[in-house]
C-alpha cells in the first residue's frame, strides 16, 4: 500500500469490512489519487451490476416446488417411531391392552386358588392334641390345645370341629 | 439433486405450519439463491426442495429470534456442496481456484471500465455467465456478499468457515470475474 489501495483493500472496502481506521485511511486516500478512485468504482460497479444481473434475472418460488415437498412428507415411508406410535393408537392399543391383561390374569396365581398350600383347621388340632397327649406335663405343650380343652362343649366355639372334641377328650 | 430418501415422520400441526410458513416466506428467497448457485431451473427446484425437506426435519433445530434467511441458506449451501462432490466434473465446468497475480501492481491503469459497458447495455446474461464460471465456493461467496448483501462474518457462519476464508475466496472470485468480463468485452469489440 505504497502508492496505491490493493484491490483486495477496495473489495473489502466496497462491502464495508474495513477496520475503522483502514476506512478512513481509504477515504482520505481516495479523495486524493483518481487512479485509485477509478478502481474503486470500478469494484463498486461491479457490485451493483451484480445486484442489478440478479433481480433482472430473479424468479417467483415455483408452485410445484411446495408441493413436491408436501408430497415427499405425505408419502414417505413411516419411520419406526411412526409404526410404534402407530401401535400406542386407542383403536390398538385397548384391544391389546384387555388381551395382555386377560392372558396375565389366567397365567397369575390369582386364577389358581387352590394351588396354594392350605392346612385344615381339623388336621392341626388332631396334631396338636396329639403333641399333648405324648408329653401332657410339658410346659411346652400346645397352648391351643389347652385352650380348645377349656372351651365348653355346648359352646358355639366348642361345636365347631368334632376334632376339637376330641384333643379335649384326651387333655384329659 | 436428490437428498436420500430416509424415512419421514408425519407431520405436527406446529412441524406442518412451520414449513408452510417458511415456504410461503422464504420460498422465493431461496429458490433464487439456489438458482444463482446452481445457475439452472431444474437443479434449483430439486434444491430449494431438498431444503425444504431437512428444514422439515430439522425445524426444532431453528432458534427463534434468529434470521431464518441465513438458516436456509446454511442448508441450501451444504445441500449444494454435497452435491458438487458427488457430481464432480460433470455438474459444470469448474475453473481452478484463481491465484492471478495482483493487477494494479504499481501503476494503476487508467479508466478501463468494461463493466460500465455490461450495465449500460443491460448485460445481466454475460455477467451471470460470468459468474456461473466461478468455482462452487467462489460463487457462493460473490452471491453471499454481492448480492445477498451479507457480511464476512455471516457468510462465514452460512458457509461454515473463516472470515479470512470468506476473505480470500471472495478476492479471487471478484478477481476472476473481472478478468472474465474483460475478455467478454474484448470478444465483443473484435
Amino acid at each position: 500500500m505504497n502508492d496505491h489501495l490493493s484491490n483486495d483493500l477496495l473489495v473489502d472496502f466496497v462491502h464495508r469490512e474495513l477496520s475503522p481506521a483502514d476506512d478512513a485511511m481509504a477515504h482520505a486516500h481516495l479523495a486524493g489519487c483518481v487512479a485509485c478512485r477509478e478502481a474503486y468504482e470500478l469494484e463498486a460497479t461491479l457490485t451493483e451490476a451484480l445486484r442489478s444481473a440478479a433481480k433482472a434475472d430473479e424468479r417467483e418460488f415455483p408452485s410445484l416446488v411446495s408441493a413436491a415437498v408436501w408430497d415427499r412428507i405425505r408419502h414417505a415411508e413411516p419411520g419406526p417411531f411412526a409404526k410404534l406410535a402407530a401401535w400406542l393408537r386407542p383403536a390398538y392399543a385397548l384391544p391389546v391392552a384387555a388381551a395382555v391383561l386377560i392372558g396375565g390374569f389366567f397365567v397369575s396365581p390369582l386364577a389358581h386358588p387352590a394351588a396354594h398350600p392350605t392346612i385344615a383347621a381339623s388336621y392341626y388340632l388332631e396334631a396338636h392334641a396329639a403333641q399333648s397327649a405324648i408329653t401332657p406335663l410339658s410346659e411346652r405343650s400346645s397352648s391351643p390345645a389347652l385352650e380348645t380343652s377349656m372351651i365348653a362343649p355346648g359352646s358355639p366355639r366348642g361345636q365347631d370341629d368334632g376334632a376339637a372334641a376330641g384333643a379335649v377328650d384326651v387333655v384329659r | 439433486m436428490g437428498e436420500p430418501r430416509t424415512p419421514l415422520e408425519p407431520p405436527t400441526p406446529e412441524q406442518a405450519a412451520f414449513l408452510e410458513r417458511a415456504m410461503t416466506q422464504y420460498g422465493k428467497a431461496t429458490y433464487n439463491f439456489a438458482y444463482r448457485l446452481t445457475g439452472n431451473e431444474a437443479d434449483a427446484r430439486d434444491l430449494t426442495q431438498d431444503a425444504f425437506v431437512r428444514v422439515y426435519r430439522a425445524w426444532r433445530s431453528f432458534s427463534p429470534g434468529t434470521s431464518f434467511l441465513s438458516w436456509i441458506y446454511r442448508i441450501v449451501t451444504n445441500l449444494y456442496r454435497d452435491e458438487l462432490r458427488r457430481r464432480k466434473g460433470r455438474f459444470q465446468e469448474e475453473i481452478p481456484e484463481d491465484n492471478a497475480p495482483q493487477e494494479f501492481g504499481g501503476q494503476r491503469p487508467l479508466a478501463v471500465t468494461p463493466i460500465d459497458d455490461f450495465v449500460d447495455r443491460q448485460l445481466s446474461e454475460p455477467l451471470s455467465k460470468a459468474l456461473a464460471q466461478l468455482s462452487g465456493d467462489q460463487r457462493q461467496v460473490v452471491v453471499l456478499a454481492d448480492i445477498e448483501e451479507y457480511s464476512y462474518q455471516e457468510i462465514a457462519e452460512i458457509m461454515g468457515c473463516s472470515i479470512g476464508t470468506v476473505r480470500s475466496r471472495l478476492h479471487r472470485a471478484r478477481a476472476l470475474l473481472r478478468r472474465l468480463v474483460e475478455r467478454a468485452q474484448a470478444q465483443q469489440e473484435r
